[in-house]
């Protein structure tokens, strides 16, 4: 175990520079601390490209999960095209244990807005639509009255801040299915269809929200663009965790993120930080750390969908390729802390349940390996999992992972494989005596004489 | 890869290079070329859904299996799909496909023509991996008066949900819940508003979906299937008749790109009942002295029937022969010289309705009326120009009573014992769709082959073709008797019919592929 870092790693406010701000979600308040300034300053005195390549100087990466470069993803969107095209800001925050964009459309909407309109001008689009997750009356009361004061003021609609740029905002409120925060699902849900992700190619860059060009982002992502444009690419590239130089490909973690931590400690929260900060940090320097007399047994970095650290692998920096390395994910960033009270088959069976009951039914691996796979966990919780059932789990694992069209059965197979694989003991320990027995033999002989 | 310098680009599937067309999926190329690719959720005339997973392929260098029905093809891509990936991918969602599925073949419709039987038995391996108790999910569910559906059958392709969207565009179906919990729901007040939403039935894999006039009526393995048309308008769709001791069982259609590609009406699935009639003649009945009928053999009939065709001629009233407009070329053919010999002329009736469609449907409901015109028989429209010796009548709508009983026949064919008029003395049971062979010629001036089944009908019917030409060879001595092979040779020749579009010449059907 790493010693305690001395010192606290600092918070970095850019996206939570308002959230202490009395009604900084009022147009008056948001304005007088700049907002709609990199606006003007982007429709004043850069073209369209000028705003893509700034983005792409920032290195920044999308912050819904997938982590995939922004402008690379805007410059995908045609330019040459006869159809409307539509900017998508994704913000059916419903992974679970994800808090973090729902401060952002509470506490400074007119950030949110301006990040989707400069986007809305670096690629063409004349619509702005937001999908916010239908449990978030506020985030949606918000943003609506963001965009009707930002409306009067001449930041949304015809002539954009006097200039030559007309693009309209609208919040659509989703119905609380999780597969509508997949891209596609979300586009069909938006067009008003059952929320079934779309085969991809075609990507939504090219054939999205009504088989027109689409640029689809997380809340979080867009809201970085205002200081980016204000500051410039190479200042936002500075911040964080740059590319590693002996990897050509590498993007490294630039930027500031919204991290989140919940569950078993003290104190929950959403903080900014640089990329950089640990895991360890983040949770023992601000979440308080583990509750009294307790320890940390396991932590899923980012949401639920990706695998989980156990309480000796938090000494790895929250950022995309480090967590990847450790064989996890940044994900959302916002961790879910279990500790040593938690039961790790109930919290499979727990994390299959959510699984099951989300999956749209599409694939059939999906739909029927996520039911099965909790109806096995259950067994496992009622004393009656044997030896072959963890084999069979392993195996649908296989069966599920990549099989289908959406990364739901992914983020489902994830962290149920590293719980599984990681607390082995526990599985074992419920089940049948004779059980145990067996699992006892086969390990010593698998393992030489001597080796714990 | 660098450009090929060949004029067409290739595919190459199990190591060999196949040439494609822009916007081909690996699927198509490989069903074109004959290399079979399992599959439940494709269907060549709708977008693919790829949620089955059941056609997934190899790519050769991707750890990753994936789905043959979307994958585009572009030059240089290589696909196995017979290689111990492809082979596990499939047997693992077999097994996904079969967790749930109730097992329940004995007693299901589809068994015998179920793809996922098939497929397991290519691919499972017979033995369940595990106990876990099954998702229940609604059965029994009506879908409209004539589809059953059973979402624990159902694996969820939904073929007949982007049929409903696609193909019909009148979206009576979509899917409902989620998960493993997910099933087909009818989003309409329970009713189809499109004709067509039978082909449901046929498209569903598996036995989800099943026709409330089949189900449960034969196992598939004890029926006789041929390939034949459908009667019952001139579109002709191609379907495949299923009958069973006597009975027609089904009516399903037969993929033909450039007549009914793979659909067929419910109307027309359905209009097969008169040849199960319980009234159908099955023998030769005559008249005797005092009216009643009795029955006989065809030597009996034949000649009581030539005798008062001899009578009718020497009274000289019309000798019209008066034809059903479903009767095949050759059945007119024979007319036509039947009613020369009785100095009248071989005409036809046949019902026009007002339903025709811009999909399937037409207007005119003579299974063979373009034939008929071909050969120059006239229409009869109205009681007044019934008057005819010799009646053919197969269905009761082409033939209506009143031109029934206005013609003052005095022989009549007939499939069913009631649409003999009074003035009829010799009756002939007529065999219905099912049981006779012979050419017809649909709206669109296609010949098409109607091809009857022994299973269908009473045992003992003769064909038309044959009685009447005895009854001509006592009527007219030198008559030359030709087989169903000679009528044909001159129907290909005859002024009218030689530019239609006839099928290659030869006799043999083709092959029945349900």
């Amino acid at each position: 175990m790493a010693a305690k870092t001395p010192k606290r790693y600092p918070e970095t406010k850019v996206l939570s520079r308002n959230f202490d701000v009395d009604k900084a979600w009022t147009f008056d308040v948001a304005r007088q601390r700049g907002a709609y300034r990199s606006l003007e300053k982007a429709l004043g005195s850069m073209t369209p490209d000028q705003v893509i390549d700034e983005v792409k100087t920032s290195r920044l990466r999308g912050r819904g999960g997938a982590g995939f470069p922004t402008g690379v993803k805007w410059s995908f969107v045609p330019k040459q095209t006869d159809k409307t095209k539509y900017i998508c800001l994704n913000a059916d925050e419903s992974e679970p244990g994800t808090f973090k964009d729902r401060y952002l459309m509470e506490l400074d909407p007119h950030l949110v807005i301006e990040g989707c309109l400069i986007t809305a001008y670096a690629v063409g689009a004349s619509m702005v639509y937001i999908y916010v997750r239908g449990e978030y009356p506020l985030s949606i009361e918000r943003l609506w009255g963001a965009i009707e004061e930002a409306r009067k003021e001449g930041f949304v609609g015809k002539k954009i801040a006097g200039r030559d740029f007309h693009c309209d905002v609208v919040v659509h409120s989703g119905a609380g299915a999780y597969i509508c925060g997949e891209e596609t699902a979300l586009l069909e849900s938006l067009e008003g269809k059952r929320g079934h992700p779309r085969i991809k190619p075609p990507f939504p860059a090219v054939e999205g929200a009504f088989a027109s060009p689409t640029v689809i982002n997380n809340v979080e992502t867009l809201a970085h663009v205002p200081w980016i444009i204000e500051n410039g690419g190479a200042a936002f590239a500075k911040q964080g965790i740059p590319p590693d130089p002996a990897d050509p490909r590498s993007v490294g973690s630039s930027g500031t993120k919204l991290m989140g931590v919940s569950g078993d400690v003290q104190k929950p929260g959403v903080w900014e930080f640089e990329f950089g900060i640990t895991l360890r940090q983040m949770i023992e320097d601000y979440a308080g750390g583990a509750l009294e007399g307790r320890t940390i047994k396991a932590v899923i970095p980012g949401g639920l969908s990706m695998p989980v650290l156990t309480g000796d692998e938090l000494d790895v920096k929250m950022g995309f390729d480090d967590l990847k390395a450790a064989g996890s994910g940044l994900g959302t960033a916002c961790a879910i802390v279990m500790d040593d009270t938690c039961d790790m088959v109930q919290a499979c069976e727990n994390i299959a349940h959510f699984f099951a009951d989300e999956s749209c039914g599409q694939c059939t691996p999906c739909r029927e390996g996520c039911h099965w796979m909790e109806k096995i966990f259950h067994r496992f919780d009622a004393g009656q999992g044997t030896r072959s059932d963890l084999d069979l789990l392993e195996n649908l694992f296989r069966q599920i992972e990549g099989r289908t069209i959406c990364a739901l059965a992914d983020a489902a197979v994830w962290p149920l494989r590293s719980i599984v694989r990681k607390f082995r003991h526990e599985f074992v320990a419920k089940m049948s005596p004779d059980e145990q027995r067996a699992e006892a033999e086969a390990r010593s002989a698998r393992q030489p004489a001597g080796v714990k | 890869m660098s450009a090929s310098s060949s004029p067409e680009p290739v595919v190459t599937i199990n190591g060999t290079a196949y040439p494609y067309e822009p916007g081909d999926t690996v699927i198509r190329v490989a069903h074109r070329h004959g290399i079979d690719v399992p599959h439940y959720c494709y269907h060549p005339s709708m977008s693919p859904a790829g949620n089955c997973r059941i056609c997934m392929v190899e790519v050769v260098g991707s750890p990753r299996p994936q789905i043959a029905c979307k994958m585009a093809c572009f030059p240089g891509l290589s696909v196995n799909t017979d290689s111990d990936l492809a082979h596990e991918a499939r047997a693992d969602t077999m097994q996904m496909l079969l967790v749930n599925h109730p097992l329940d073949c004995p007693i299901c419709d589809q068994a015998g023509e179920c793809h996922l039987q098939d497929y397991s038995y290519q691919l499972g391996s017979g033995r369940a991996v595990t106990s876990t108790p099954k998702t229940k999910l609604p059965k029994n569910q009506p879908f409209g008066e004539q589809i059953v559906y059973d979402a624990e059958r159902c694996i969820k392709c939904t073929l007949c949900v982007r049929f409903c969207e696609e193909i019909t565009d009148t979206n009576e179906l979509s899917m409902g819940q989620r998960s493993d919990h997910e099933q087909v729901i009818m989003t309409s007040a329970g009713e189809f508003t499109t004709r067509y939403s039978m082909n449901i039935v046929d498209l569903c894999p598996v036995g989800a979906l099943t026709s409330r006039d089949f189900r449960f009526r034969s196992r598939l393995w004890f029926m006789d299937f041929v390939p034949s048309v459908c009667t019952g308008c001139a579109r002709g769709c191609n379907v495949t008749v299923g009958a069973r001791m006597g009975k027609v069982l089904r009516l399903e259609p037969r993929e033909n790109q450039d007549v009914n590609q793979w659909w067929m009406c419910d109307a027309g699935r359905l209009g097969y009942k008169h040849a199960n009639s319980a009234t159908r003649l099955g023998v030769p009945a005559v008249r005797d002295a005092s009216g009643a009928w009795r029955e006989a053999t065809f030597e009996q009939a034949i000649q009581a029937a030539s005798a008062a065709l001899a009578e009718h001629r020497h009274e000289e009233r019309p000798g019209h022969v008066l034809l059903d407009g479903g009767a095949t070329l050759e059945e007119m053919w024979v007319a036509r010289q039947l009613a020369a010999a009785l100095g009248g002329e071989a005409r036809f009736a046949a019902h026009v309705g007002d339903d025709g469609d811009e999909f399937l449907v037409v207007n005119e409901k003579g299974a063979n009326a373009r034939g008929a015109e071909a050969l120059g028989l006239a229409r009869v429209k109205n009681a007044a120009d019934a008057g005819a010796a010799v009646l053919v009548i197969e269905r009761d709508e082409h033939v209506p009573a009143d031109l029934r009983a206005a013609s003052g026949a005095v022989v009549a064919f007939v499939t069913d014992a009631s649409h003999v008029p009074d003035s009829v003395r010799v009756a002939f049971p007529f065999g219905s769709f099912a049981e006779r062979d012979g050419w017809l010629v649909n709206v669109g001036g296609r010949v098409q082959r109607l091809l009857g089944t022994g299973e269908a009908g009473p045992s003992a019917v003769q064909p038309f073709q044959a009685v009447a030409q005895e009854i001509l060879l006592d009527l007219d001595a030198g008559h030359d008797v030709l087989d169903d092979a000679a009528l044909e040779t001159r129907l290909r020749a005859a002024p009218g019919l030689a530019d239609l579009v006839w099928p290659p010449a030869s006799r043999e059907p083709a092959e029945v592929s349900s």
